[in-house]
């Protein structure tokens, strides 16, 4: 391992040459595995990106799903109203604490009830792999809010931010022992995680991102956020605003330590350019550190039912 | 249990020569218990509860050291918006305790109330009370208050976690329900729309019928009821439905089917005057059994 080094100047991005054929089937086969997010996730994540949603269509969508209803509903009864069975389905969910607190309830749930199995982590410590997605997820939201963009799409933000690395989860799944030794190589060397992916596996979580983002039929914004946000450049221009957002919101929580998933030393010039793009200075994005901590926390409780619903 | 009202008022303190009679500060309510050394119960701490501290400072302190408590309903600034400013917080030798809902997604109770005191907003930190301060979070059950004062807290339906609050104490009861508005149907019940689900529409009614009847049987009997009624029907139904307050009508109906035995109708819109709630006494306060009356600052009621 100690004779690997990077290749200078190569970008984490996802057509490196010479992967080899087993190695992609390997991954292919976790994926596969994956709890599939294609159904329910993204009618979920559909239905609540839109403005003008309706109780009957909310209700309809969650309910396609029994697990994902019964975490709604064990959500609700312990965190919100600490009584058990009080609240026992949806609709009733729905009339007693209003629309808008079930849509965000669901959002959440569903995405960290499909890919927050612990059984998914070998080599990074799920804890803190989903304080850093949470963090990542908050402060995409809050810089999304700062920078103007509707309130309608501010949520996809948030999911944006929650899922940017999920490409890791396979990955370090498949080739536990390579995935330590490129976490080491990459704390080692002071480079970005993905560079030390590529020189041991050949492959980055971004490609493998792209991978889980396809089979799982996620929205064109969230595939691109999974494929460049480590080189938000490349990304097609419509998907561009979300990608910087993220690239920005994950070197936020990967410089400042929230969390972590395995990427100590994140490409700061690379960084710094996302802001220049966004028109932002690291000051305003470091003064919503307090409220960054405070969402994350109140955001904990997500974490707490995905882990007890199995 | 004698109660008083401090303030009756909701969203804002009104004061000004249209709301003199009935007052224009924000919800506020003394509960007496003559037979427990004048034990003192305070329910919320809008704008009146200034002036209760103020009279207490006058009374209950030359008798010795404040010990109280306070229930807040919920945490709507209309209803803490007070606590700054009375006055018994100051001092070294007060004891309370404050009492209320808090969600999952906000913060704690201190931080809630007490954050009302920072520089930005006040120029006493919550650090530099004197008081001692405890904080208890409150959900649906029940409790004993000792003294042989029982408590039963209901939730109600407002935008955040709100508490209705029933004290019952030897045979009398006291009710507060408010700020609510009726549970109703949110999912279609139109038919003929596309959207339109049998199963759902009829859930939906059944589940806005048991809550609003787990309400009435929460207030069920009581002596005196103090219930939301910001609007009239006609009020609720053009522009407030979801705005989470009750109208006259809803609320004398329910009470009445409730077997309530006296009802203040509480937290007036702010821009109600008083020759209307006059106006409005004699459209809705009629029968005697609820006896109905709109709440008044400074009214006080035995039971």
């Amino acid at each position: 391992m100690m004779g690997k080094t990077f290749e200078q100047g190569r970008p984490c991005m996802n057509e490196a040459p010479g992967i080899s054929e087993q190695l992609v089937k390997r991954i292919q086969k976790h994926i596969d595995r994956m709890p599939s997010l294609s159904t329910t996730v993204t009618k979920v994540l559909e239905i609540c990106n839109r403005p003008d949603t309706s109780p009957n269509d909310l209700n309809r969508v969650i309910s396609l799903d029994p697990v994902l209803t019964g975490q709604v509903l064990k959500l609700i009864n312990s965190a919100y109203y600490s009584l058990p069975n009080q609240v026992s389905s949806l609709a009733r969910a729905i009339i007693m604490l209003g629309l808008n607190t079930v849509k965000n309830l669901a959002l959440s749930t569903a995405i960290l009830g499909t890919v927050g199995r612990e059984d998914s982590f070998q080599s990074l410590a799920m804890d803190d792999f989903w304080t850093h997605s949470l963090c990542v997820g908050v402060t995409a939201k809050m810089l999304a809010a700062q920078l103007r963009v509707p309130r309608d799409q501010q949520e996809e933000y948030f999911v944006a931010g929650l899922l940017h690395d999920l490409g890791k989860i396979p990955l370090n799944n498949c080739f536990t022992q390579e995935y330590r030794q490129a976490q080491e190589l990459a704390i080692l060397e002071e480079k970005p995680l993905c560079r030390a992916e590529m020189t041991l596996m050949g492959i980055d979580h971004a490609m493998v991102g792209k991978m889980i983002g396809e089979k799982w039929q996620l929205s064109e914004n969230l595939v691109a956020l999974l494929t460049y946000h480590h080189d938000p450049e490349a990304a097609p221009e419509e998907t561009q605003r979300l990608v910087r957002i993220a690239a920005l919101a994950n070197a936020y929580a990967n410089l400042n330590k929230i969390g972590s998933a395995g990427d100590r030393h994140p490409d700061k010039s690379q960084a710094d350019a996302v802001a220049v793009s966004l028109d932002i200075g690291w000051g305003e994005v470091a003064e919503m550190e307090v409220a960054v901590q405070q969402e994350i926390d109140k955001a904990q409780v997500f974490l707490r039912v995905a882990k007890e619903a199995r | 249990m004698r109660v008083r009202f401090w303030g009756v008022r909701g969203s804002i303190p009104c004061p000004g020569p249209a709301t003199v009679r009935y007052g224009g500060n924000t919800p506020s309510l003394e509960v007496r218990f003559p037979a427990l050394d004048n034990r003192l119960i305070i329910i919320d701490a809008g704008s009146g509860i200034r002036e209760l501290g103020n009279t207490m400072m006058a009374t209950d302190f030359k008798q010795g050291p404040i010990n109280t408590e306070l229930f807040l309903t919920h945490t709507h600034w209309d209803h803490i918006m007070g606590f700054p400013f009375f006055v018994p917080i100051y001092l070294p030798t007060t004891n309370l305790t404050v009492y209320g809902p808090v969600s999952y997604e906000g913060e704690g109770l201190d931080r809630v109330v007490g954050g009302q005191l920072t520089y930005r907003y006040f120029p006493v930190r919550d650090a530099e009370l004197a008081a001692k301060i405890k904080y208890v979070d409150l959900k649906e059950g029940e409790r004993d208050l000792g003294g042989g004062i029982r408590l039963t807290t209901k939730y109600l339906n407002h935008p955040i976690l709100c508490l209705g609050y029933r004290f019952e104490y030897q045979g009398k009861v006291l009710c507060t329900a408010y700020d609510t508005e009726p549970y109703r149907n949110l999912f279609c019940t139109d038919p003929t729309d596309p959207a339109y689900d049998e199963a759902m529409a009829h859930e939906g009614d059944l589940v806005a019928m048991e809550q609003n009847g787990l309400l009435e049987r929460f207030f069920a009997g009581a002596d005196l009821l103090v219930h939301d009624t910001q609007y009239t029907e006609v009020e609720y139904r053009a522009s407030k439905l979801g705005w989470g307050h009750s109208s006259m009508e809803h609320a004398v109906a329910a009470a009445t089917r409730a077997g309530v035995k006296r009802m203040a109708l509480f937290h007036h819109d702010p821009l109600r005057t008083d020759d209307q709630l006059d106006e409005l006494t004699s459209r809705y306060c009629t029968g005697s059994a609820p006896e109905i009356f709109f709440a008044r600052e400074g009214m006080e009621i035995e039971l």
